[in-house]
């Protein structure tokens, strides 16, 4: 393994590869990416991999809309002919209490006024677009037709490929397991195969990245919770757009294989970093998913799995450079969104780490903002 | 019509079951208490069960113990149904499955 670099990221998931490949291409040399596992095998292999642009704050509909426009661009600007199957069968957002309806009805103003293209809807619209909705559960909808879902193994292929053609190390395989200082001075970092000595680390280690944190000795105000999916047998296709409810508290898709995939959020799920799947998410998700969509009852669940949301105060993420320790930045708490925001974030990444004013101000997504009490609006478009 | 029974076997023992009628694919078959629907399909000499959704390719009787997917059929309009460990009823419809299958 190389003994120096000009980047260390650490993180062989979308975001760590995403900030490798925006960085090289540029004109960055000598990166490494190091993944202690298998590319993707943390959050992003374990995602809903839903692409929306529908937020309830101006700056994560600004940067959904960046990431989004890039995935329907990604096969152009990586260069390969791997295909990341991005479904733009639009998201299907149903509202599930009145205060819900209002806040909608705010957010698609707010969409329209930023160039993104939703609309507000009537139940009986809604079930135009989705048939099997039982409509007598949502008081309205919104749409829109530009958002999607993209096959997230794909997708991590296709960044490392384009960042390997670039000149890329990614090492897989291979732990962080210390953040070498000299004094109170960055030097690089040590894992299980050797120690790489680099001016710059990143860390976009996701559900881990506060254990990274903790070695460099900075603090990183966040906290990973469990969140699981389950996945039905496959059927034809019934069902275009992402359906999703936040007071209904679900997000089901049905890939392009014809399975359905949904998860759903609980706020008694671990955050000791477990991955166990669960009989009560089963039970509950089933019973989440049948009361909306009962025709999907049918359907035989064929597997359940589990990953990290990373999570922060203000369910934002963390895009800076640590104040204690000048050239080790933080890409972390995507609070459950860190696989759509990927483009913008090796965008804005990139430009911070090279010293290069970003397309999209992101300075308020800094790490100090939790404890200056600067939090941000939380955003209430979540699952 | 039985030619295909197991009609002996070491350990177990097959008793003479009595008539059960069912349809496949639109023709009336006869099979026996006891039966599933793949080893009534079997007696009756049936060994294409439905194709692959994408490949178009013959999908038969494999692991007949409810593991493998390779029997999915439509039974009574409900797609998927592993045939191999669904007991047959008198008066089943059973049809071929040649897609991913289309839910009622």
């Amino acid at each position: 393994m190389q003994k120096t670099a000009d980047v260390a990221i650490i993180g062989g998931g979308i975001s760590g590869l995403s900030i490798a490949f925006n960085l090289a291409q540029a004109g960055v040399k000598n990166i490494v990416v190091l993944e202690k596992n298998f590319l993707g095998n943390g959050a992003t292999g374990r995602c809903g991999a839903g692409i929306r642009m529908q937020w309830g704050t101006e700056l994560n509909c600004l940067l959904s809309k960046y990431s989004c426009e890039f995935f329907e661009q990604a096969q152009e600007l990586f260069h390969n002919n791997i295909d990341i199957e991005f479904e733009q069968g639009g998201y299907l957002i149903g509202a599930g209490t009145d205060e819900e309806v209002e806040q909608f009805k705010r957010n698609v103003k707010l969409q329209n006024d930023l160039g993104i293209e939703s609309v507000f809807l009537s139940p009986e619209e809604a079930g135009e677009i989705m048939p099997h909705l039982d409509i007598t559960k949502i008081k309205a909808a919104t749409f829109c037709h530009r958002d999607g879902h993209l096959n997230p193994f794909r997708t991590t292929e296709a960044y490392s490929e384009a960042a390997r053609s670039l000149g890329v190390s990614i090492y897989e395989y291979t732990e962080v397991q210390d953040i070498l200082l000299d004094g109170d001075k960055l030097k690089g970092v040590r894992t299980d195969k050797g120690d790489i000595s680099a001016p710059l680390v990143v860390n976009a280690a996701g559900g881990y990245s506060k254990l990274i944190a903790d070695m460099a000795g900075v603090d990183l105000p966040v906290y990973s919770q469990r969140h699981q999916i389950m996945v039905t047998e496959p059927v034809e296709a019934m069902q275009d757009p992402m359906f999703m409810g936040f007071s209904l508290n679900i997000y089901i898709q049905q890939v392009p294989h014809g399975s359905f995939i949904m998860g759903r959020s609980d706020d008694s799920e671990p955050t000791d970093l477990r991955l166990t799947s669960s009989w009560q998410f089963l039970e509950k998700m089933s019973e989440t998913c049948t009361t909306l969509m009962p025709r999907l009852g049918q359907l035989k669940v064929v597997r359940q799995w589990a990953g990290l949301y990373n999570m922060t105060a203000d369910a934002q993420p963390i895009y800076d450079e640590a104040p204690e320790l000048p050239g080790f930045y933080h890409a972390a708490g995507f609070s459950g969104h860190g696989f759509m925001l990927a483009p913008v974030t090796g965008h804005v990444m990139s430009r911070k780490i090279m010293g290069e004013k970003a397309d999209i101000d992101v300075s308020c997504l800094n790490v100090s903002r939790f404890k200056d009490g600067g939090l941000l609006p939380t955003e209430s478009s979540v699952v | 019509m039985n030619s295909n029974r197991i009609l002996e076997h070491p350990i177990l023992e097959f008793s003479e079951g009595s008539d059960i009628p069912f349809s496949f694919d639109g023709k009336e078959l006869v099979g026996k208490s006891g039966d599933t629907i793949a080893s009534a399909l079997h007696a009756a000499g049936v060994r294409v069960l439905g194709h692959h959704f994408k490949t178009g390719h013959a999908r038969g009787f494999y692991c007949a113990i409810g593991n493998c997917s390779s029997c999915l059929m439509i039974v009574n309009g409900v797609p998927n149904v592993r045939v191999c460990v669904e007991p047959l009823k008198a008066g089943m419809v059973v049809n071929s499955q040649n897609d991913r299958g289309v839910l009622p």
